[in-house]
C-alpha cells in the first residue's frame, strides 16, 4: 500500500548521516554569499581609508563575518523538524523581544530598536524577520489549498504578520515593517491566496492612505515629501537623496577606482558605511561593477527559489522562499532608496553594510537555507512528526 | 502523495515561478535606473561632484597705482592689519565681540554686521571685524589675546590717498563693494571681504586696468567646506599703474584759490588735451571712504549746499555768458556776415518790438568795432550782429566748438550741456524760435549750457589754430591731431579781442594781466545770472550783489589761455556765486596761468 511506501521512504530521509549532510550542503550558494561580504568588506576598508583607522570597520566587519559563518553552518547541520517543532515558540520570543524593546529598549537616534544585552545589541526587528517566516511555514505546512482560499484560515497569519508590525511601526522604524509586510503578502501569494484578494487589499491600502499619512512621524512624512522633490531642498532634508545620485551618477562606466570616490572620500555621504554604503561601491566601480555585483545578488535570489522549488516539504518550501523574499526586499528597498526610487527608510544593504545583527541574522538565514537543502528530500507529516497523517 | 499536499505543491511551484519573474523585473528596473544615473546623466554628475570636492579661494590682486605727471603719488596702497574673527576658535564669539569692542571701538551697526556675517558663514571661515588698524590697537590687541579667542590679525593692503581732498575728482576714490551694488554682482572677487571698488574719477573709469587679475588657490574640501589637500595656486596679477597728466602742485595750488568759494578750474595743454589742472572745489578727502563713512561724515558731506561731492568741471553745467560772445563773433567772420572792422554804436539797449534788451553798462559804450566790443563785453553789440548772423549759424559754430555733446573724457559722469534748435523750441514749448531768443543766445545767456570742460575745448581750439582737442587725465602717448576747422585770420580777429580785455587799460580783466618774460594772457570773462532780473528789480536798481543770498548771486565765469603769442594752456575758472567775471573768476584763472608757466620755467632749469 501507498501509505507503507510513503513512510519507508521518509523514514529514509530521517536518517542522514553527517556524512550526507556534508555532501549535501549547497556550496556554491555559501560561495555566492560569501563574496558579497567579501565585496563589502573590501569597500568597508575604501570607506575607512578617509578616516585615521583604516581598518576601523573592514576588520569588525570580518571578525562578525567569521562568527556568522560558524553560527551558519552549525545551523545547517541541524534538524529541520526540529525548526518546525520550535517555529511557534521562537515566534512567541521574538514578539516577547519586540514588547521588551518597548519596556526597557533605550532610545537610539530617536527611535527604539536595540535591546542591550551588554555585549551586544540585540535588534528583536530582525530576529523577527526570520520568526515570522518560521511561524508562517509552519502554519501553512499543514494547511490544505481548500483551508487557505478561506478567509476565516488567514486571520491568525493576518495578526501574526500585524502585532510585530504594529510594534515595529511604533519604534518608528518602517523600513523593517514595510519589509515584513511585504515578505508576508509573499508568502500568501506563494501558498496559493487567491490574486483577487491582493486586488482588494490593495485598493483597500490605496483607500486609507490619508488615515496612515496621518499616523506617520513628522520625519517620517518630511523623509516621503523630500523624495517625491528631493530639488526642493538640496542643504536640507533632501541632502542625502541629492547627494546619493550625485555619488552614484558621478562613478559613469568604469567608476573613478578603489578608494578614488571623492563623494565618499570627502563626507558628502552620510552613513556611508551603512544604509549609503551602494554609493561608495558604485562610485569607485562605475556601472560596470553595479552590474557585476547586481548580477551576484540575483543568482542568490534566483538560487533561493531554486532549494524552495527543489524542497520536498512544505515547511522547507515556504521557509526558504520566505527567507529569499526577505533578502531581496533588503536588496530592493536598500538599492532603490539610494537611488532615489523610494523614501529613506533605513534598510541595510544585505551582506555589506556595515553592522552586527543585520548580518548574524542573515547568516542565521542562509544557515535555515542550508538546512533546507541539504534536507530538500526529507518528508514532513501534517503535524511535523512522521505518521502524523 | 496525500491530496493535501499535491494541489498545494503544485500551486506554489507555479507561483515560484511567478514571484522570480516579478523580481528580475524589479532588478531590471533598478538597473534602468542606475543606467540613467551613472550612463546617460553620469557627466551632469560627475560635474555636480567636482562642483562639491573643489573650493577655490581668490587672492585679491594688488591695485594700480595712480600717479601725477611728476610722479608723485595720487594713489596707492599701505599694508593694513585687519582684525578677522573666526567662530569655531571662539567659546563665545559674541562675548569676544563685546571684549574686543571695548578695545578697539565698533559701531553697533558694525557689531550687528559682524555677528550677521558669522551666523551666516561657516563657523571656519574668517569675518572681517574691522580693517585698517592702527599699529597701537594691534598691540592692544595682540597683548589681550587670551581673552579675544577667535580674533586674529590678518595683513592685506588697503587703497590709501596721500593727497586727502587734492585728487578727489581726479583719482576718484574706492569704497566697499556692497550687496546694493548690482554691477559685476556675482563676481566673486568683488565678494571678497572687504573688498573695495572705484566709486568716482579715474578709480571708477579705469576699474578694470587699475583692479589686475585675481589669483586662485584650488583646494579639494570635504562636506564641511573644511580644506583637505592645495590642489592648485595661481599667482595674482596686480592691476596697472596709471600716470595722470595733472601737475598736482597746480592742482593743490587751483584748491587753495578757492578758498571757500565753490567751483572748478580746469587747465589744458590747447595742442595735446592733456588736463594740467581739474579741480572742482570744495573738495573732500578721499579716505573718508575707505571705511564705511560714518554717519556724521556723510551727513556733513551730502548737506553742503556749496555740493563737494559733484564735479562741477564735468558734470556742473552753466550759462556760458559773455564767454559765448567768441562764439558769436567767429561764426560772424567765418560767414563773412561780419568783419573786424564792423562798427556799432551802444546806446545802452537794443529795442526789438516791445521789448528792450539792455546792456550790462546801463549808459551804454558808445561806438565800437568787433575787437573792441569783445575788449568790453558790450552786450549791444551781439544784439546787433546777431540779428544779422542769424540763430541758426551762431548754434551751428556752437556745435562745431563741441558744445552740446560730451568731449569725450576719460571720466566717468560728464555731463553733455545744452545747445537748443528751432525744432526743440517748438517741441518744448510750443512756440516758434523768435528774434528774442537770438538776442539771449547771443551773450550766452538763455536756453544754452556748457560745462568748463566744453568752454576751456572750445577756447583751446581758438588758441590753438582751430582744432578740437580731446581732453584727458590719463597720459596718453598719442594726441589725434584734429584739421583746423576755422580761418587763421578770423580767429586771430577773436584772440586780439581776448589779448584786449586783459592787457588794455580799462577792459573788463584788465585787473588779473600778468607778464612773465613776455608771456601774457588773454582771455574773456562772463558773469550769469541765476535767477532772472525782474522789472520791478531792475526799475529799483540792481540791487548790491553782496546784499543778497548767496545762492542768488551770479555766477563768475573766466576762460583764456596763455601766453599769447605762442598759446600753450587754455583755462577756464567758474566760481559759482561769485558775483563778476572779472572779479573773482579771472584773478583765479590768471594766477593758476602764471603759476603754470613759472611752473614750467622752472622745471626747465632743473632739468
Amino acid at each position: 500500500m501507498g501509505y507503507f511506501k510513503d513512510r519507508n521512504c521518509y523514514m529514509k530521509d530521517y536518517n542522514l548521516s553527517f556524512l550526507d549532510k556534508i555532501r549535501n550542503f549547497n556550496y556554491l550558494y555559501l560561495f555566492l554569499v560569501s563574496l558579497v561580504v567579501f565585496i563589502g568588506i573590501g569597500v568597508l576598508y575604501s570607506v575607512g581609508s578617509s578616516t585615521s583607522s583604516p581598518w576601523q570597520w573592514a576588520s569588525r566587519q570580518s571578525m562578525r563575518f567569521v562568527l556568522s559563518l560558524v553560527i551558519l553552518l552549525l545551523i545547517s547541520l541541524t534538524n529541520l523538524r526540529l525548526w518546525m517543532k520550535y517555529a511557534y515558540w521562537i515566534y512567541g520570543m521574538a514578539l516577547l523581544l519586540l514588547i521588551g524593546v518597548e519596556v526597557l529598549g533605550r532610545v537610539h537616534m530617536g527611535a527604539q530598536r536595540w535591546l542591550n544585552l551588554g555585549f551586544f545589541q540585540l535588534q528583536p526587528s530582525e530576529v523577527m524577520k526570520i520568526a515570522l517566516v518560521l511561524a508562517l511555514a509552519k502554519y501553512f505546512h499543514g494547511a490544505s489549498l481548500e483551508q487557505i482560499r478561506s478567509v476565516k484560515f488567514m486571520i491568525p497569519p493576518v495578526l501574526m504578520m500585524g502585532i510585530p508590525v504594529l510594534l515595529i511601526l511604533k519604534q518608528p522604524d518602517l523600513g523593517t515593517a514595510m519589509m515584513l509586510v511585504f515578505m508576508s503578502f509573499g508568502v500568501f501569494f506563494l501558498v496559493g491566496v487567491q490574486i483577487w484578494k491582493f486586488v482588494v487589499l490593495a485598493l483597500m491600502g490605496i483607500g486609507s492612505f490619508p488615515i496612515i499619512w496621518s499616523l506617520l512621524h513628522e520625519y517620517q512624512k518630511k523623509r516621503v515629501l523630500t523624495f517625491l522633490n528631493p530639488e526642493s531642498d538640496p542643504l536640507g532634508a533632501g541632502y542625502h537623496i541629492s547627494q546619493s545620485k550625485i555619488t552614484l551618477g558621478s562613478g559613469g562606466f568604469w567608476g573613478k577606482g578603489f578608494m578614488q570616490g571623492t563623494q565618499t572620500r570627502l563626507n558628502f555621504i552620510p552613513e556611508k558605511q551603512t544604509d549609503f554604503i551602494f554609493t561608495v561601491f558604485a562610485e569607485e566601480f562605475g556601472f560596470l561593477g553595479s552590474l557585476i555585483l547586481f548580477g551576484i545578488y540575483t543568482l542568490i535570489i534566483g538560487y533561493g527559489f531554486v532549494i524552495s522549488a527543489r524542497c520536498q516539504n512544505f515547511f522547507g518550501k515556504v521557509l526558504a522562499a520566505g527567507l529569499t523574499i526577505n533578502f531581496a526586499l533588503y536588496l530592493f528597498i536598500n538599492s532603490g532608496m539610494v537611488m532615489g526610487l523610494m523614501p529613506v527608510v533605513g534598510v541595510p544593504l544585505p551582506l555589506m553594510s556595515y553592522g552586527g545583527t543585520a548580518m548574524i541574522t542573515l547568516f542565521i538565514s542562509f544557515g535555515l537555507m542550508e538546512c533546507v537543502d541539504i534536507n530538500r528530500e526529507m518528508v514532513i507529516g501534517r503535524l511535523g512528526s512522521i505518521d502524523d497523517e | 502523495m496525500s491530496v493535501w499536499k499535491y494541489e498545494k505543491t503544485h500551486t506554489i511551484q507555479k507561483r515560484l515561478m511567478a514571484l522570480s519573474g516579478v523580481f528580475l523585473c524589479v532588478v531590471f528596473v533598478l538597473l534602468a535606473r542606475l543606467f540613467f544615473l551613472q550612463i546617460l546623466q553620469g557627466e551632469k554628475f560627475l560635474l555636480l561632484a567636482e562642483k562639491n570636492r573643489i573650493s577655490l579661494r581668490l587672492t585679491p590682486p594688488e591695485r594700480g597705482r595712480i600717479y601725477d605727471r611728476n610722479g608723485i603719488v595720487l594713489a596707492e596702497n599701505k599694508k593694513t592689519f585687519q582684525a578677522v574673527l573666526v567662530k569655531e576658535e571662539s567659546p563665545d564669539f559674541e562675548k569676544t565681540l563685546d571684549l574686543f569692542a571695548r578695545l578697539v571701538p565698533l559701531s553697533d551697526e558694525e557689531k550687528e554686521r559682524i555677528i550677521k556675517e558669522v551666523k551666516r558663514k561657516r563657523a571656519f571661515m574668517p569675518v572681517r571685524v574691522k580693517d585698517n588698524l592702527t599699529p597701537k590697537e594691534v598691540v592692544l590687541i595682540q597683548l589681550n589675546a587670551p581673552d579675544l579667542q577667535g580674533i586674529q590679525i590678518e595683513e592685506g593692503l588697503i587703497r590709501t590717498y596721500p593727497q586727502h581732498e587734492i585728487e578727489t575728482h581726479t583719482a576718484g576714490y574706492v569704497s566697499l563693494f556692497l550687496d546694493s551694488d548690482t554691477k559685476d554682482k556675482d563676481d566673486p572677487l568683488l565678494n571678497l571681504p572687504g573688498y573695495r571698488i572705484g566709486r568716482s574719477g579715474v578709480e571708477k573709469a579705469k576699474e578694470e586696468v587699475l583692479r589686475g587679475a585675481p589669483g586662485s588657490k584650488k583646494t579639494e574640501v570635504n562636506a564641511a567646506g573644511r580644506s583637505v589637500r592645495l590642489l592648485e595656486k595661481n599667482k595674482s596679477i596686480p592691476g596697472q599703474d596709471l600716470t595722470l597728466t595733472v601737475d598736482n602742485r597746480l592742482q593743490k595750488y587751483a584748491l587753495d584759490l578757492f578758498e571757500d568759494n565753490s567751483g572748478a578750474a580746469i587747465l589744458m595743454d590747447v595742442k595735446t588735451g592733456e588736463l594740467r589742472t581739474l579741480v572742482s572745489a570744495p573738495s573732500f578727502d578721499a579716505n573718508l571712504f575707505l571705511a564705511p563713512i560714518s554717519t556724521k561724515d556723510w551727513n556733513k558731506l551730502s548737506s553742503n549746499k556749496k555740493n563737494p561731492m559733484q564735479n562741477k568741471a564735468l558734470y556742473g553745467t552753466y550759462s556760458p555768458g559773455s564767454i559765448f560772445k567768441l562764439v558769436v563773433s567767429l561764426a560772424g567772420l567765418e560767414n563773412n556776415i561780419i568783419s573786424a572792422n564792423t562798427t556799432i554804436n551802444c546806446d545802452g539797449y537794443t529795442q526789438l518790438g516791445e521789448q528792450r534788451f539792455h546792456c550790462w553798462k546801463r549808459q551804454g559804450h558808445g561806438k565800437l568795432n568787433l575787437i573792441q566790443a569783445l575788449e568790453h563785453s558790450c552786450d549791444v553789440y551781439f544784439y546787433e550782429v546777431s540779428q544779422k548772423i542769424g540763430a541758426e549759424k551762431i548754434l551751428e559754430m556752437a556745435h562745431k566748438l563741441g558744445f552740446g555733446e560730451v568731449t569725450g573724457i576719460d571720466l566717468e559722469n560728464e555731463k553733455s550741456g545744452f545747445v537748443p534748435s528751432f525744432e526743440w523750441k517748438k517741441k518744448r514749448f510750443n512756440d516758434a524760435w523768435r528774434m528774442g531768443d537770438t538776442l539771449n543766445l547771443s551773450i550766452g545767456q538763455g536756453f544754452l549750457t556748457a560745462t568748463p570742460l566744453q568752454i576751456v575745448r572750445a577756447v583751446a581750439a581758438i588758441a590753438n589754430g582751430g582744432y578740437l582737442v580731446q581732453p584727458h587725465v590719463i597720459e596718453k602717448k598719442n594726441y589725434p591731431q584734429g584739421l583746423p576747422l576755422f580761418n587763421p585770420k578770423n580767429l586771430s580777429v577773436v584772440r586780439q579781442g581776448m589779448f584786449d580785455v586783459v592787457n588794455k587799460e580799462g577792459a573788463t580783466a584788465y585787473g588779473s594781466r600778468f607778464n612773465i618774460n613776455g608771456m601774457k594772457m588773454a582771455g574773456k570773462t562772463a558773469t550769469t545770472q541765476v535767477r532772472r532780473i525782474s522789472a520791478e528789480e531792475r526799475k529799483k536798481g540792481l540791487k548790491d550783489q553782496k546784499l543778497i543770498p548767496w545762492e542768488h548771486r551770479d555766477h563768475a565765469l573766466f576762460a583764456g589761455f596763455a601766453p599769447t603769442n605762442n598759446p600753450k594752456y587754455a583755462v577756464v575758472v567758474v566760481v559759482e556765486h561769485g558775483i563778476g567775471g572779472a572779479r573773482s573768476a579771472a584773478p583765479i584763472a590768471s594766477k593758476l596761468l602764471k603759476k603754470a608757466l613759472e611752473l614750467d620755467i622752472e622745471d626747465k632749469e632743473e632739468k
